[in-house]
């Protein structure tokens, strides 16, 4: 039997199909989010399955996560993506203790304990200042490719200080900051640092290790030694750190279903 | 039980109302279908799951109709006071007293949600100065000056020091409207000196006998005040019948929270217990039928333990919940998510507690004023939320933050914090707007996953 786990993002839908009894990975996907959710996810997982030939009805079971997962209606059932994340970080890096995912409009801090089990978590959602947001916007204010942002921040001399925790406010920051001659690599350096930091107040300075990043915003070269800096420990990228979440919901979908 | 016990719609409710006529329901004069108070402009109503029982109606509609009962005590000559920033200690010594009647304006903190902010009260209070910056109490300025939602007091009492900066500074624009304000000041409870006499406070705490007497001598202040105004006199044993009569509804309360909070499946709903536990701030304006809704709820809630019915399903994330919510809709949300509530901790513990009777009364009062958790430490405060936790056998944590409320804006940090360290138990923080649909999806994450963690944890 085959399931499925969608992550609808608030940024990207990903699909992620798993034979239940291996827990084998078949086939994964993602596309941009938009605004018909549940259209977007059925069209994104009837391509998955045509392109790999795989039929409906091999599919037992289908969990949903992620900020639209209330809307795909293909789901059986829902799981938040904190408990997804988990449960996909836990199965790639099977010792992890602490997961950090910052994902396109909020960012989590996932406590696991021995069993892999969440212990606790905190999350920001109110502000954009620690998410994704963040550096898409400082990317389209800058004019820089969004992929290109970490190597421009490794060759920051001295970061900017981005004083403000309102993402808004931070932009205006920055005008001022261009005004001022300073050069867009400390800009984003400081940007990066701002994210991280916001983390690292989330965490309280309370980091069990070894602690893993996932989500989209860990595919940006340059945050993840941002995070070590701020956590003041060791933080590894998860494998496939945007996939992570669906793949959570798939290993619960075979979970249920068995 | 001739019925099922559930949560239902406001037209639901209706239609049940109906039928529950035909049944010969027992009201009192402010009873009625629910429905008629979205006519007063209380649109969130209709957004709300409510308990089902005849005293869950009765609870609603005594608390939706303290507006009326205000208006016609005034009419009939009733002495009004407004008792702000004090969370059950004056509405005692006003309600011992014959034809005054106590209310807390800061209530007004919630038209906002109930009327969807169609009063247009934090417009009010923008145009004079306070902003959303400050906490949504700010709607009580409004309130003021629209003269709609309750009397202009004929007197007004404010506590000020300890309790909240943002409110001492609302109600001070309020002073600037015209409205005289008798203040009165509450210290922030500190630990005794070395060799300095301290005194037990009820809810478990000690205080230094100095800052209870300096408390007394504010509440003799009030006292005076109150005797000129009800031209009556507030001796010792009037207060005392006064206090035997508010213990009377904390005992209620504490057994209600009792039976509630530890039943194997949950038997009240957590919005009509938290509408429930308010009541012990000031009565919703009547002491006496205040006493008769509680005890109707009680009979409620144990016929339904016996009858081993609920609301909710048996295996209920079992919640602990810190401080108010100012829209009312995400106590609904908690039980959508698979969540109940084994225990609270709503900013007034110390209005349940009981007040001494073996003391002078007004030394009981200030005993029971400066157990205020908003007068002491957040560590205070957090080692009383752990105790109630163990008592009630919560799973989780969650904390409420109430926007611009600075009395509660860093404290939930510390008992986040004292909360895993002692009991290991997950906790997380929300921050809940008036009305909150725009970030419902969000809230829902939250609590859907504590839920998942308290069930996670279960399964070890």
């Amino acid at each position: 039997m085959i399931c499925a786990g969608i992550d609808a993002g608030s940024r990207a839908i990903k699909v992620v199909l798993i034979e239940a009894g291996s827990g084998r990975v078949l086939a994964k996907a993602v596309t941009d989010q938009g605004v018909e959710q549940n259209k977007l996810a059925l069209q994104l997982y009837e391509k998955l399955l045509n392109d790999n030939d795989i039929n409906k009805k091999d599919v037992g079971k289908i969990v949903a996560t992620g900020y639209g997962r209330n809307l795909v209606t293909i789901a059986d059932t829902t799981v938040t993506e904190i408990t997804c994340h988990a449960v996909g970080v836990r199965r790639l890096v099977p010792e992890v203790k602490t997961v950090v995912d910052i994902g396109g409009q909020d960012s989590k801090l996932v406590r696991l304990d021995g069993s892999g089990r969440v212990r606790d978590f905190a999350m920001n959602d109110r502000c954009a200042a620690g998410t994704g947001r963040f550096l898409e916007v400082v990317s389209q204010r800058l004019n820089v490719d969004l992929t290109d942002l970490g190597d421009m921040a490794g060759e920051s001399k001295e970061p900017a200080l981005i004083s403000s925790m309102c993402v808004v406010f931070a932009e205006t920051e920055i005008v001022g900051l261009l005004a001022a001659g300073k050069p867009k690599e400390d800009i984003i350096a400081g940007v990066q640092s701002a994210i991280a930091g916001r983390i690292a107040s989330m965490a309280a300075g309370n980091v069990d290790k070894p602690a893993v990043f996932t989500g989209g915003v860990a595919m940006v070269s340059g945050m993840r030694s941002a995070l070590e800096s701020a956590l003041g420990c060791a933080v590894s990228v998860s494998p496939e750190p945007q996939f992570t979440g669906a793949l959570g919901a798939a290993i619960l979908a075979c979970d249920g279903a068995d | 039980m001739n019925y099922e016990p559930k949560q239902i719609t406001l037209q639901e409710w209706d239609r049940r109302y109906e039928q529950l006529q035909q049944e010969q329901l027992c009201e009192g004069d402010y009873g009625g279908p629910l429905g008629r108070h979205v006519g007063d402009g209380d649109h969130r109503l209709l957004e709300l799951k409510y308990d089902n029982s005849p005293a869950a109606l009765k609870l609603w509609n005594f608390l939706l109709t303290e507006e009326q009962r205000l208006f016609k005590a005034q009419a009939e000559g009733k002495k009004i006071v407004g008792t702000m920033k004090d969370l059950g200690t004056v509405p005692v010594m006003v309600y011992s007293l014959e034809n005054t009647v106590a209310f807390y304006p800061d209530g007004a903190w919630w038209i906002p949600c109930v009327m969807q902010h169609s009063a247009g009260l934090l417009k009010i209070a923008d145009s004079l100065g306070i902003d959303e910056s400050f906490c949504p109490v700010r709607a009580m300025l409004g309130a003021f000056v629209t003269g709609k939602h309750f009397p202009v007091p004929d007197q007004l009492i404010c506590s000020v020091g300890a309790t909240c900066d943002d409110f001492s500074a609302i109600a001070q624009r309020l002073e600037g409207l015209g409205h005289e304000v008798l203040w009165w000041e509450m210290p922030h409870r500190r630990r005794c000196e070395v060799d300095e006499a301290g005194v037990k406070l009820p809810g478990g705490f000690e205080a230094p006998k100095s800052q209870v007497e300096f408390v007394k001598s504010e509440l003799e202040r009030i006292k005076t005040v109150l005797e000129q105004l009800s031209s009556q006199a507030l001796d010792d044993e009037t207060l005392s019948a006064g206090i035997k009569k508010a213990n009377v509804v904390r005992r209620c309360l504490a057994e209600l929270r009792q039976i509630t909070f530890t039943a194997e499946v949950c038997p009240l709903p957590a919005l009509e217990m938290l509408i429930a536990e308010m009541l012990a701030i000031h009565y919703c304006s009547d002491q006496d039928e205040t006493i008769v809704v509680l005890n109707e709820l009680i009979d409620e809630v144990k016929a339904r333990v016996e009858a081993r019915k609920g609301i909710l399903a048996a295996d209920a994330a079992r919640i602990f919940w810190v401080n108010p919510v100012a829209d009312l809709q995400v106590m609904n949300l908690l039980e959508e998510c698979g969540g109940r509530i084994c225990g609270t901790e709503y900013l007034f513990s110390h209005a349940i507690d009981l007040i001494p009777e073996d003391i002078p009364p007004l030394e009981a009062l200030a005993r029971m004023a400066i157990a205020d958790p908003m007068a002491g430490s957040s560590v205070d405060r957090a080692q009383r939320i752990c105790s109630d936790i163990e008592k009630f056998g919560c799973e989780a944590v969650l904390i409420s933050r109430i926007p611009g409320a600075s009395h509660c804006a860093l404290e939930g940090q510390i008992i986040g914090e004292i909360v895993r360290g002692e009991l290991k138990l997950p906790v997380i923080e929300i921050e809940v707007p008036p009305v909150s649909d725009s970030i419902r999806p969000a809230l829902r994450t939250r609590l859907q996953a504590l839920v998942e963690t308290v069930k996670q944890r279960r399964d070890k």
